[in-house]
């Protein structure tokens, strides 16, 4: 009983995860860059969810298309700030220009809401199914059906569209999709809006049960950084499987063992794999000519 | 690229100083005697630090007759650097009396040698035991440490309660290795030994698993040391689990904004320690100072308020009766007993001001506890 409440929760935050991580490694993807803000744009979803909350006084279900388009706005605005004048700079500009995109947004933060932890409205109820000996949060269950149509949406964009095409020309060699007439920087602009999305969508499912803060985004960014580096750097697929796996390690194997040993474990996989799979467990070996 | 770059930078120093703004102006006169406020405003100890620095402000409000008071605010974020660049800029700039200085021990471990260098008290609620241990006179900690309230913690349990399996959960920080160990030797000297102990990080997002392992070595009590996020995520998870050990929990409970995530219902029977619970009243001056406090920030105050003020005001009190440098405020605090609202404040010696703590708990129909027991000089007792 106790085990399948664990696998519960533990998928529920996984799914939280992987929109996260996938919100990254679509940056990493359409420009190579690596966005060091995608943990405070999940803090400002959260945020802006405990914001709207009062004023469209509904369950955050109804919250979350407001929350995907304001958030998609922050991300054309974080690109037009802080990529698209560096684009032609050495990576570590963007790298710093992310960084300092994040601590404003955690200063912003902290100016409009203040230090204190918060908690955005639920996505239907807050209540616990209790069905035989499990008591399964309602919250919980949510945050899986909503990630998984979110994750699912958003791989038919990708596979079925001709924006999907688009984006996915761009990902792979932006000099030749130019070349073949896409709009690049168009299609830059709308990765970093969909990424900035997926944060603002996993910023609402996490910050009913787990709170969030000005400083919240900081754990965030290092646990979506890790579930790529397992998936395959570069890998949508692979973003998802690393987010669950981290899930797993943080509930399952820590409810086993202990949180520390479970987190020590988890850097123990990583490094096994950066040694035995550098590519990650999605990723595509690239060989160097000598 | 330069231009971007400098725009950026521009923007972080503005919102980081917008962010670091003090409610306190702090028009400074020459011939004014300064307290400047330097405090963690940002940052993971923001909450805390913001609770600090409103507690300070209020109290140097109370301008004694005659005499003019100055004081700015300055954010001392994170890092020890930080704190220590600010003690010298306020050092540098007018007659300072005393500091109120960061509640965050590694900042208080830097500014110490400075402030000995420079003579300057510095005033703070920084729970760090080793900030007094260090020699130092011009350090006076106007909250209770964690010998006194962990103390107080495990006497509740074990004396009030009547419980002898505790289920001891702590964040993997300094802060809850410290009142671990400090819990771990109350006990002992109770003769209880926890049927479980496990430290969890403050990033862990789901704490079922520690609750379900905790619940499994048959307590008959959880007792809690986490910070306020974590405090309040167990306190959801083990509702929403039907758990029905009693749950003692450590001083974050208190914070109003910690109960603020939780219903009603979710703390029903919940207890805490803590050096006061200003919200819950108990004296008519502890609630003229809370009706002040929502008036003047428009949010409730907690223990670190509490402290930081009671800390400033009798510095001001000193101030009052004569003192006008540093050295006559560090005297008039090492020797002085002060009848704050929180408690009655005196040295031992080191600069551990605060010897007492209250125990608080929640009925389950409002987020506002009530006090159920004070403690006076707990370990004396527990030893």
């Amino acid at each position: 009983m106790a085990a399948l409440q664990l696998l519960v929760n533990g998928l529920a935050l996984g799914a939280a995860y992987a929109l996260v991580a996938l919100g990254f490694v679509l940056v990493l993807n359409a420009t190579s860059a690596v966005n060091f803000a995608q943990g405070d744009l999940v803090m400002a979803g959260g945020l802006l969810a405990v914001a709207l909350a009062p004023l469209i006084p509904l369950p955050g279900i109804v919250l979350l298309p407001a929350v995907l388009v304001l958030m998609a706005g922050l991300g054309l605005l974080l690109a037009l700030a802080a990529y698209l004048p560096l684009r032609r700079r050495p990576p570590v500009s963007v790298f710093i220009s992310t960084i300092a995109v994040g601590i404003i947004l955690q200063n912003g933060a902290a100016i409009l809401f203040g230090p204190e932890p918060r908690a955005a409205p639920p996505l239907i109820v807050d209540d616990t199914l209790h069905v035989g000996g499990l008591a399964l949060p309602v919250q919980s269950l949510a945050i899986i059906a909503v990630a998984a149509l979110l994750i699912g949406a958003q791989q038919w964009v990708f596979a079925r569209t001709q924006l999907g095409r688009r984006l996915r020309a761009t990902a792979q060699d932006p000099e030749m999709a130019r070349a073949c007439g896409v709009p690049v920087t168009a299609m830059i602009l709308v990765t970093f809006a969909i990424a900035a999305a997926c944060a603002g969508a996993a910023g609402l499912l996490l910050a009913n049960r787990y709170f969030v803060t000005p400083t919240s985004g900081g754990d965030l960014i290092l646990k979506a950084y890790i579930a790529v580096t397992i998936g395959g750097w570069g890998s949508v697929p692979g973003a998802v499987v690393g987010a669950l796996l981290i899930a797993l390690f943080e509930v399952g194997v820590s409810s086993v063992l202990s949180y520390p040993v479970a987190l020590g474990a988890l850097y123990l996989t990583l490094l096994a794999i950066l040694v035995l799979r550098p590519q990650g467990l999605f990723g595509e070996a690239v060989r160097r000519r000598g | 690229m330069r231009r971007t770059l400098s725009l950026l930078i521009g923007l972080l120093a503005a919102t980081s100083a917008l962010a670091s703004f003090g409610a306190f102006p702090g028009a400074r006169a020459d011939d004014a005697l300064s307290f400047p406020v330097l405090v963690p405003l940002t940052g993971f100890l923001s909450l805390e630090g913001t609770s600090q620095r409103n507690g300070a402000v209020l109290a140097l409000k109370q301008t004694p007759a005659g005499i003019a008071i100055a004081s700015e605010v300055v954010d001392t974020g994170t890092s020890p650097e930080a704190a220590v660049t600010a003690l010298e800029r306020a050092a540098g700039s007018g007659r300072v009396g005393a500091v109120a200085a960061s509640m965050l021990g590694t900042q208080m471990l830097a500014m110490l040698p400075l402030a000995q260098e420079l003579k300057l008290p510095l005033v703070t609620v920084s729970g760090t035991a080793s900030i007094t241990e260090q020699g130092n006179p011009w350090v006076f900690r106007f909250f209770p440490g964690d010998a006194v309230t962990k103390s107080a913690h495990a006497r509740y349990v074990v004396e009030e309660l009547g419980k002898r399996q505790p289920a001891v959960i702590y964040q993997t920080t300094a802060y809850g290795q410290s009142g671990k160990a400090h819990l771990d030797a109350a006990f002992k000297a109770l003769g209880v030994t926890p049927v479980f102990e496990e430290g969890v990080d403050p990033a862990a997002k789901d704490l079922l698993p520690v609750l379900t392992k905790a619940l499994a070595a048959k307590p008959d009590v959880l007792v809690l040391h986490l910070h306020s996020g974590p405090t309040a995520l167990l306190l959801k998870q083990a509702a929403s689990s039907g758990v029905t050990v009693p749950i003692v929990a450590g001083s974050a409970m208190h914070q109003p904004s910690t109960a603020a995530l939780l219903e009603p219902a979710e703390l029903k029977g919940v207890c805490a320690e803590t050096a006061a619970s200003p919200v819950s009243g108990g004296t008519p001056e502890v609630e003229a100072f809370t009706d002040a406090y929502r008036a003047a920030f428009g949010k409730e105050p907690d223990a670190f308020a509490l402290g930081q003020y009671d800390g400033m005001t009798m510095v001001l009190e000193a101030v009052k009766a004569g003192a006008r440098s540093p050295d006559a405020i560090r005297k008039a605090l090492a020797a002085g007993t002060f009848q704050g609202l929180a408690m009655t404040y005196r040295s031992d010696g080191k600069g551990n001001m605060a010897h007492s703590a209250v125990i608080v708990c929640y009925d389950g129909t409002s987020r506002v506890p009530a006090l159920v027991k004070r403690y006076d000089d707990p370990t004396l007792a527990a030893k």
